[in-house]
């Protein structure tokens, strides 16, 4: 028989018997809508998550601090980090850049007062955190020495603006003590006053260091505040920390591992974003189960149905294989109406699926104003096409034993069935 | 005679288990038909005649014997292969008619040539045309639930004619009409043989097998004189 008019015939039996296919088709729509609904909306929830996750910096950033792997926090072992780690860690495959990072002692702006407390960063120019839009001036470059790149709050309480502070001279007093908070501590070591120009201000919202110099000049200032020499200071204390850039996210993890064997631990977005992944790739399965126990639910429902038409058929079957019906052109009939089943109720499930994410996205921004999230319910392509063709799976997989029954049915005895 | 034959059974037997014991419907039948004949298997109820029917319609295999219709030898023909001789090589005519009830006269008539795999437009056109012939175009667009039943049995012979079959089989034609229209339709079939058609016509009533040009009687599963 020709496949145009075997799936004319099987549309035709499908739309003949209207309530019953209604029903089949609506179970199979309902399942496909949940499967669509809750994979999307657990697509969007990952999208936002790793939105917020984006915004706190850059996935191709490790940052290997001055311990060992593995405790951290107060069971953390203390490694010094030398100029002969940083050659090393120069030499990992997929390195862009190496930058070394010195925290000089606690401090204060004597311009601004006794709140103008400051834990001064030594790095190199073009360091991954003095990156991004300042609110004015310009960020450290090579040869800079006395200079510092300062926050929003404290250029606002020296000078009337930010763009006023640019080009100021103030002086950062190291070792003497300071108040943190409402706290006052004690300062270590003899207060050194340094003269500094002020280069260029950030926007402390959206950074949280205290205050960028160049790496010599916090070297210089920790060393006198200890009594050694920079160099001296380089090997024994070590840097505070090294900034390496990747140059591709997907080789970050490389990376870790290739600190984590020369004995030191790191920490990177990207891995956090990975375990991320991994946790939603969870959540995603256990809603694509639920939605699939639906579907599952649909299909018993799908095949009962089949099991009785074919069965109130029987004569119907017997006549059409005693005028020429091939035993496969009656399985096929069969099968193509469960098709329909499918095909129709996906379709449906889909567009349920898309409707309803809108409506709930809609209602949760209404009740939400001032959260701007990214899209909450996110249908793509694949979720799309994968949704119609479960369901269409499902529809021949549960049409597929009636279908059989029916194909194997004796012509004679069909005929003679009241 | 160098007529080819349409039918030539030869120790035909079809024999099936029932609970513990065997039973032959088909007891060794040697039967010929030739092309063009008009022939009328008589006997009583249970004597095989229905069987041997069916085994030339290809509905049921032999267990043992031979059949070839129109030069065909059955038993070598796999499910599909008889599906098709099913379609293509013999038409049925049933005692209950045997139509698809939710469709259309036209498409019922057409339907042997959809399993054929011939197209709409053909096979449409084929039907009409003998329903024509068979005086049925005012039916043809009609559902067979609006037919009575002599219009309905028509119909079934333009069904069983559409895909021009070498022998036209009718199990009981006549056994759910009324005499009028029985009469009516056994008229038809000897029309259709005077046009050349080959039939095979089974019955119990003595009256209509005596207008066929032969009689073949059949007791127990055999042939008998």
């Amino acid at each position: 028989m020709r496949a145009s008019d075997l799936l004319a015939m099987s549309l035709g039996n499908y739309t003949r018997a209207r309530l019953r296919s209604a029903l089949t088709t609506a179970g199979v729509a309902i399942g496909t809508a949940l499967v669509v609904l809750l994979i999307a909306l657990a697509t969007g929830a990952e999208n936002n998550v790793r939105r917020s996750i984006f915004s706190i910096g850059d996935l191709r950033l490790v940052t290997v601090q001055p311990f060992q792997p593995g405790a951290s926090g107060l069971s953390a072992v203390p490694r010094t980090i030398t100029d002969d780690t940083v050659t090393q860690f120069k030499r990992i495959a997929h390195v862009d850049g190496v930058y070394r990072q010195f925290d000089a002692p606690l401090g204060t702006v004597v311009e601004g007062g006794e709140d103008a407390t400051i834990r001064p960063q030594g790095i190199e120019p073009g360091a991954p955190v003095d990156r991004g839009d300042l609110l004015a001036g310009r960020h450290l470059a090579v040869g800079d020495r006395a200079v510092a790149i300062v926050p929003g709050n404290l250029a606002r309480i020296i000078a009337p603006s930010a763009g006023g502070a640019v080009g100021k001279r103030v002086t950062m007093r190291i070792g003497g003590a300071v108040k943190l908070g409402s706290t006052r501590i004690g300062g270590s070591g003899t207060p050194r006053d340094y003269a500094l120009t002020i280069v260029g201000v950030f926007d402390e919202q959206a950074s949280q260091t205290s205050m960028r110099i160049p790496l010599e000049d916090a070297l210089a200032a920790g060393a006198e505040n200890r009594g050694l020499t920079p160099d001296a200071l380089r090997q024994g204390t070590g840097y505070s920390g090294i900034a390496i850039e990747a140059d591709d996210s997907q080789n970050v993890a490389g990376i870790v591992r290739s600190v984590q064997e020369l004995g030191f631990s790191s920490f990177s977005l990207k891995q956090v974003v990975e375990q991320i992944d991994q946790g939603f790739g969870v959540f995603r399965g256990i809603l694509a189960g639920i939605g699939g126990v639906a579907l599952l639910v649909a299909a018993i429902g799908i095949a009962n149905t089949m099991v009785m038409s074919v069965l109130e058929r029987t004569r119907e079957i017997g006549i059409m294989k005693a005028v020429g019906a091939a035993p496969r052109d009656i399985r096929t009939l069969f099968l193509a109406e469960a098709a329909y089943v499918g095909l129709f109720g996906g379709i449906l499930g889909l567009a349920l699926g898309v409707g309803g994410g809108q409506v709930i996205e809609r209602i949760i921004r209404d009740l939400n104003p001032r959260a701007n999230p990214a899209a909450i319910f996110v249908v793509g392509p694949d979720l799309a096409l994968g949704a119609l063709a479960l369901a269409l799976v499902v529809a021949l997989v549960a049409g597929f034993l009636p279908a059989r029954r029916a194909m194997r049915m004796s012509a004679l005895s069909a005929l003679r069935y009241e | 005679m160098s007529t080819p034959l349409a039918v030539e059974a030869h120790d035909l037997e079809r024999v099936y288990a029932s609970g513990t014991a065997t039973v032959a419907a088909l007891a060794g039948v040697t039967l010929a038909v030739r092309t063009g004949e008009f022939v009328a298997v008589m006997g009583p109820s249970g004597s095989g005649k229905s069987t041997l029917l069916n085994v030339v319609a290809g509905l049921e295999r032999p267990t043992g014997g031979t059949i070839r219709v129109g030069g065909e030898d059955l038993t070598k023909l796999d499910e599909e292969a008889l599906a098709r001789h099913r379609s293509k090589r013999v038409g049925m005519v049933f005692q209950a008619f045997n139509l698809l009830p939710r469709y259309r006269v036209v498409e019922n008539v057409a339907l042997p040539l959809a399993f054929a795999g011939t197209g709409r437009a053909e096979r449409l056109a084929r039907a009409r045309a003998l329903l024509e012939r068979l005086g049925m175009s005012a039916r043809a667009e009609h559902r067979t639930n609006e037919l009575s039943g002599g219009e309905l049995q028509r119909a079934a012979i333009a069904r069983a004619l559409v895909g021009e079959p070498a022998i036209l089989l009718a199990d009981e034609p006549t056994g759910n009409l009324d005499s009028a229209n029985g009469a009516a339709l056994i008229a038809l079939l000897e029309e259709l043989h005077a046009q050349g058609q080959t039939v095979l016509l089974v019955t119990h009533d003595a009256a209509i097998a005596a207008q066929a040009g032969r009689t073949v009687r059949m007791r127990d599963g055999r042939v008998v004189d």
